[in-house]
């Protein structure tokens, strides 16, 4: 995390972005914790040449591991910026807090913005050069002790055609407990996305070899894609429990829409269908020769 | 894409020069086969002839009891015609929006992809095919998968639809390309019946058995006792020969169900 002369701050994160808009939410936590201004915030990343080793973006654990990261950053960030304000401001360094953007010294009217502390980390005609090298800029990392556990529930409401087996999904709620959530319209976006994805392994895509290993289901049009008239308007909503193990309390969110969802509409098929099991997709053809298959029965 | 020859004639006299001078010629009307085909090096024509400034095969018109569309028509454009209603919303299912402003009913029907909507109209409608040569009725215009009566350099210029009393198209999308699993169109002149059945075969054809049991007693019950004989269906990754010829039947019920 760089703070540059003028107060902006430049995050370099290991943490890969590919749709998961950690642009908005890595810089909507820089923004919150030092008061700066949301567009002054740049998030870095997908350069290894530029970024330390990370592990990367997987497992829904961007924001619990990466976001931590950045906590921890921000937390050396405020630490330093403590020192610099308190010689500033001639007060101990223990009088000094960071609130709302601001480095105040307790029971007095005293107090300098994060801009100014940051100016004089570059400029420091009025520093503790003996005890702390001039500059703003930290480094942190964060491996976390344990996993984030998110929970939910998913309800299908599934309508088929006898007659030709079609599944068509009438209702789909989920709900989710994902701890504290930092941007709900990117979490929304995410449970969509997941839902679409889960929805497709239930009921439409299908990759396709013949006996000799020959792909038949090569190009999107023989391979089907969840889009968006296969899918009904999703009613999405969250529950909080923070997590308890991590500075932020959040839980992953990226899965959860495409774990929830196949079972749902898998359950939904067969509880019409009035059968045990049934193989995925659950094509229209799949459908009509279980229907057949249970009426034999 | 391999390097061809463009050529952009202004008359049917001058596109089938054109296509008599090429080594290895196409002609190329909404492009929506020809043009992902040449994209993937599927074909590789020494010319490419377009058709869209040949003014012979524009237009839309209807007279008592025709309507004649020009081979170059837009999908989109039939789609908002209204003298053949089912015509109309057969068109209206083709692909998407960008396919329905691109693609033609004369490239749809001298490709005669088996999974293609218009065939089943053409047949249905008993469609007579203009072409700069002939004039010829659907049933023989359609030969086989992707083998229609047209000769070499011969151009389909026009089809030419009765209207009927009563239409109705009923389509079993194929739910990534949108072709038809099975599309089947049922139509009613006076007491004829005739129903054109695509996707489910090689190629577009009539169901002769339904079309006399409809004859009979015009009803969605009258198709429950016809069996639908699949041997020669095509089965594949989307739909075995036994489900096509199941589709057949439901789609021609709820044709006649939504004409009954």
């Amino acid at each position: 995390m760089r703070v540059d002369v003028t107060g902006s701050v430049t995050v370099v994160t290991g943490s890969h972005s590919h749709g998961q808009s950690h642009e908005t939410t890595f810089a909507q936590i820089v923004s919150d914790k030092l008061g700066v201004p949301f567009e002054n915030v740049t998030v870095l990343h997908g350069d290894t040449g530029r970024s330390d080793y990370a592990l990367g973006t997987y497992g829904s654990r961007s924001l619990a591991v990466g976001g931590s990261a950045i906590v921890k950053a921000i937390d050396k960030i405020v630490a330093k910026g403590c020192k610099i304000a308190a010689h500033m401001l001639e007060a101990n360094e223990e009088q000094v807090e960071f609130e709302d953007g601001q480095f105040k010294v307790a029971d007095s009217n005293q107090s300098l913005t994060f801009a100014e502390v940051a100016f004089s980390a570059y400029v420091p005609n009025n520093y503790p050069l003996e005890t702390l090298e001039p500059g703003l800029s930290e480094k942190a990392f964060y491996d976390p002790p344990n996993f984030t556990y998110p929970a939910g529930a998913h309800l299908c409401e599934v309508e088929v055609d006898p007659e030709t087996g079609v599944v068509t999904i009438e209702q789909f709620v989920a709900v989710d407990d994902f701890g504290h959530v930092v941007n709900p319209m990117i979490v929304e976006g995410q449970v969509h996305g997941g839902l679409a994805q889960g929805i497709g392994q239930a009921l439409l895509e299908h990759g396709v070899y013949d006996e000799s290993g020959q792909l038949l289901s090569g190009s999107y049009m023989d391979y089907t894609m969840p889009r968006a008239d296969d899918l009904p308007n999703f009613l999405v909503d969250t529950t909080t429990t923070p997590c308890t193990h991590n500075p932020l309390g959040v839980k992953g969110c990226g899965e959860a829409g495409a774990i929830g969802s196949t079972a749902a509409v898998i359950n939904a098929v067969t509880d019409a269908l009035g059968v045990a099991s049934i193989p995925m997709p659950a094509t229209p053809e799949t459908v009509w020769r279980a229907l057949k298959h249970a009426s034999q029965a | 894409m391999y390097p061809f020859a463009y050529h952009r004639p202004s008359s049917l006299e001058e596109a089938a020069q054109l296509m008599v001078d090429a080594d290895d010629g196409k002609y190329l009307a909404g492009g929506m086969t020809l043009i992902p085909t040449l994209k993937q090096r599927l074909a590789s024509p020494s010319d490419v002839v377009d058709l869209a400034h040949v003014e012979e095969l524009a237009g839309l018109n209807t007279t008592a009891g025709k309507m004649t569309v020009g081979a170059m028509t837009r999908h989109a454009e039939v789609a908002a015609s209204t003298a053949i209603p089912a015509l109309a919303e057969l068109a209206g299912r083709i692909g998407d929006a960008h396919v329905r402003n691109r693609g033609t009913l004369g490239g749809s029907v001298a490709n005669n992809d088996p999974a293609a909507d218009y065939p089943a109209a053409l047949v249905a409608l008993d469609a007579t095919v203009h072409t700069d040569r002939q004039r010829i009725s659907a049933v023989e215009f359609f030969t086989g998968l992707f083998e229609t009566a047209l000769n070499e350099e011969e151009i389909v210029t026009a089809v030419e639809f009765p209207v009927p009393d009563a239409a109705a198209y009923e389509k079993f999308p194929n739910p990534a390309s949108r072709y038809a699993v099975v599309g089947v169109m049922v139509a009613r002149f006076g007491d004829r019946v005739r129903i054109g059945v695509t996707g489910a075969a090689g190629t577009v054809f009539r169901a002769l058995a339904l079309e006399d049991a409809l004859a009979a007693d015009f009803s969605p019950k009258a198709i429950d006792g016809v069996a639908v004989n699949h041997a020669d269906f095509n089965s594949d990754l989307h739909a075995s020969a036994e489900y096509r010829g199941h589709l057949v039947s439901v789609l021609a019920k709820r044709a006649v169900a939504r004409l009954a």
